[in-house]
């Protein structure tokens, strides 16, 4: 009886963290808040990547951001104080990029100015699809209507969306995200969009490859209930949703997604997390 | 004619029934004629979000339609409505030309957002400002959810898509308040014209409106069982079954006049 009842609890948050061997973190939203320049690293965060790292655990960063390269965020996340590299980090662009070029597609491109540079290697010429990413200033009508008559000229139209997020927060309030704007071109266009980056199976499933590791070894932490924790749930992973960044009251009420566990930061997170498997 | 009720208010569509671009309709003149002998109220409704109704007016007047300003009523009449109705202070995207149908509202400290056909103002920072007004519960009221229009440059993206998108950010629900593209009844109730005649049967029934036609006929204080409305056959949903099909409007017209 004693023993059905310990198994049980090491089911749920925080209990679980005793069999972990990995941990993923969202980047905006739990290390950071964007903003103007670089934006301001959320409190504890710093230290609690470092407690990472110290730890038996895998760590990998996967993200949607999609306002500049990958080497240009991380190079902005060191200036803010973090421990991270390149390597360590999954955003979609070099995912899209891959699935372009398997699939022979030359893409339109709807993205911030920031992100051009990664598509370098990449045939724009005569495009026959459309990559949208969150391109923020960028997506005024007049780049809409470009891309959505690149779209409606096509006679097989295939639109990619860097992520599908409502919307996230900067410091000077909450901003639409690539996913309105993927929803208003599918309206437009009436197709369905291919979503690459979170909540993709496939993406999800690029990282766990990287590391090693099984979807019940690993949790998934972030501030996007639908994205971060119930794309990482629908993967096998535990999700653990923090309440910085986008989070808002209601999430804790969501009709479909129930996070494995709620906290008040990252900080607390990893806390939690060492404390469970003795440290 | 048993079962007949009395017909107190007709809606007539513009475009394709009274005129079509700058060309009265023939026989049209005349029918609205006897329309208005047969002292029924009538309304003219049209999906316009571009001309405010004094265009409208001036351009029907040059082709000799007795009619008033009042009784024009058009998408953007409906949203005004609407607006009147619930007391909401509207943030307006729509265009510079159909601001005049909306002077006389309150439109400080808005807490309601209207979306009409506005490139202008389908800009990020003016979607984002709409979005936060909706997150923290303002209504999205959309004039209507066309996917895109023609312009002299090729195709440019309509209201629906910036609509859809905003539906989605802030996880709600528009309500669209325009003249549908195809207008919704439940069983009979239209008399349509433009297709083989066929025969009449006789019977007003019930019908369910859209939020459009309820508002124009609010405003002349009837409900949708004392109505009827009047269009072009490409006009209605195919899925009821219409009972009243005339080869032309002035027939029509006439066929009323002798139920009445």
């Amino acid at each position: 009886m004693r023993s059905k009842r310990f198994a049980m609890a090491a089911t749920g948050w925080p209990g679980f963290a005793k069999s972990l061997k990995g941990v993923i973190l969202d980047l905006c939203g739990v290390l950071y808040d964007s903003g103007e320049g670089d934006g301001v690293a959320i409190p504890g965060s710093i230290e609690a990547v470092k407690k990472l790292k110290a730890s038996d655990l895998q760590l990998r960063f996967c993200t949607n951001e999609t306002q500049a390269t990958r080497e240009k965020f991380v190079a902005k996340l060191q200036r803010l104080g973090f421990d991270i590299s390149v390597s360590e980090v999954f955003p979609p662009a070099p995912a899209a990029i891959a699935v372009v070029k398997q699939r022979g597609l030359r893409p339109h491109l709807l993205v911030h100015d920031g992100l051009l540079q990664e598509f370098d290697g990449v045939d724009q010429t005569n495009p026959n699809c459309v990559i949208i990413g969150d391109a923020a200033e960028h997506f005024s009508y007049q780049n809409l209507n470009e891309a959505f008559r690149v779209l409606i000229g096509l006679e097989n139209p295939v639109l990619f969306s860097l992520g599908q997020g409502r919307y996230y927060k900067e410091t000077d309030g909450l901003k639409l995200d690539v996913g309105a704007y993927m929803k208003a071109l599918e309206y437009a266009c009436d197709l369905k969009a291919e979503v690459i980056g979170k909540p993709s199976l496939t993406f999800f499933q690029s990282v766990l490859n990287d590391m090693g590791l099984k979807p019940h070894e690993t949790l998934m932490i972030g501030d996007d209930l639908v994205n971060d924790v119930g794309g990482a749930q629908y993967c096998g992973m535990k999700g653990v949703q923090v309440r910085t960044g986008k989070y808002r009251p209601s999430d804790e009420k969501h009709p479909t997604v129930t996070a494995d566990g709620t906290v008040d930061n990252l900080a607390q997170a990893v806390d939690m997390i060492l404390k469970q498997r003795g440290f | 004619m048993a079962g007949r009720r009395a017909l107190k208010a007709v809606l007539i569509d513009l475009s394709g029934t009274l005129h079509v671009e700058d060309t009265a309709v023939p026989g049209a003149q005349d029918a609205l004629h006897c329309l208005r002998q047969a002292s029924v109220s009538v309304k003219f409704v049209t999906n316009t979000t571009k001309e405010s109704k004094r265009n409208l007016l001036e351009r029907l007047q040059r082709l000799n339609f007795d009619l008033q300003e009042k009784e024009i009523f058009t998408s953007l009449s409906a949203a005004r409505s609407l607006l009147e109705q619930k007391q909401h202070r509207p943030l307006l995207l729509v265009e510079d030309s159909a601001l005049e149908d909306f002077t006389g509202i309150d439109t400080s400290h808005p807490n309601a957002v209207v979306v009409g056909l506005a490139p202008d103002h389908f800009n990020y920072q003016t979607l984002n400002r709409a979005f936060r007004m909706i997150l923290d519960g303002a209504p999205l009221i959309a004039i209507h959810k066309a996917r895109y229009y023609k312009r002299k440059d090729g195709l440019a993206l309509g209201p629906g898509p910036f609509v859809t998108g905003l539906e989605y950010a802030a996880e709600c629900k528009a309500t669209v308040v325009g003249k549908p593209e195809k207008t919704f009844f439940t069983q009979v109730n239209i008399l349509a014209f433009g297709a083989n005649n066929s025969p009449a049967s006789e019977t007003f029934s019930n019908f369910l409106f859209d939020f459009f036609s309820i508002q124009a006929l609010s405003e002349l204080g009837c409900s949708p069982s004392e109505a009827v409305m009047i269009g072009d056959v490409s006009m209605f949903k195919v899925s009821i079954s219409v009972q009243f099909v005339f080869a032309d409007y002035f027939q029509l017209v006439t066929s009323m006049q002798i139920s009445i």
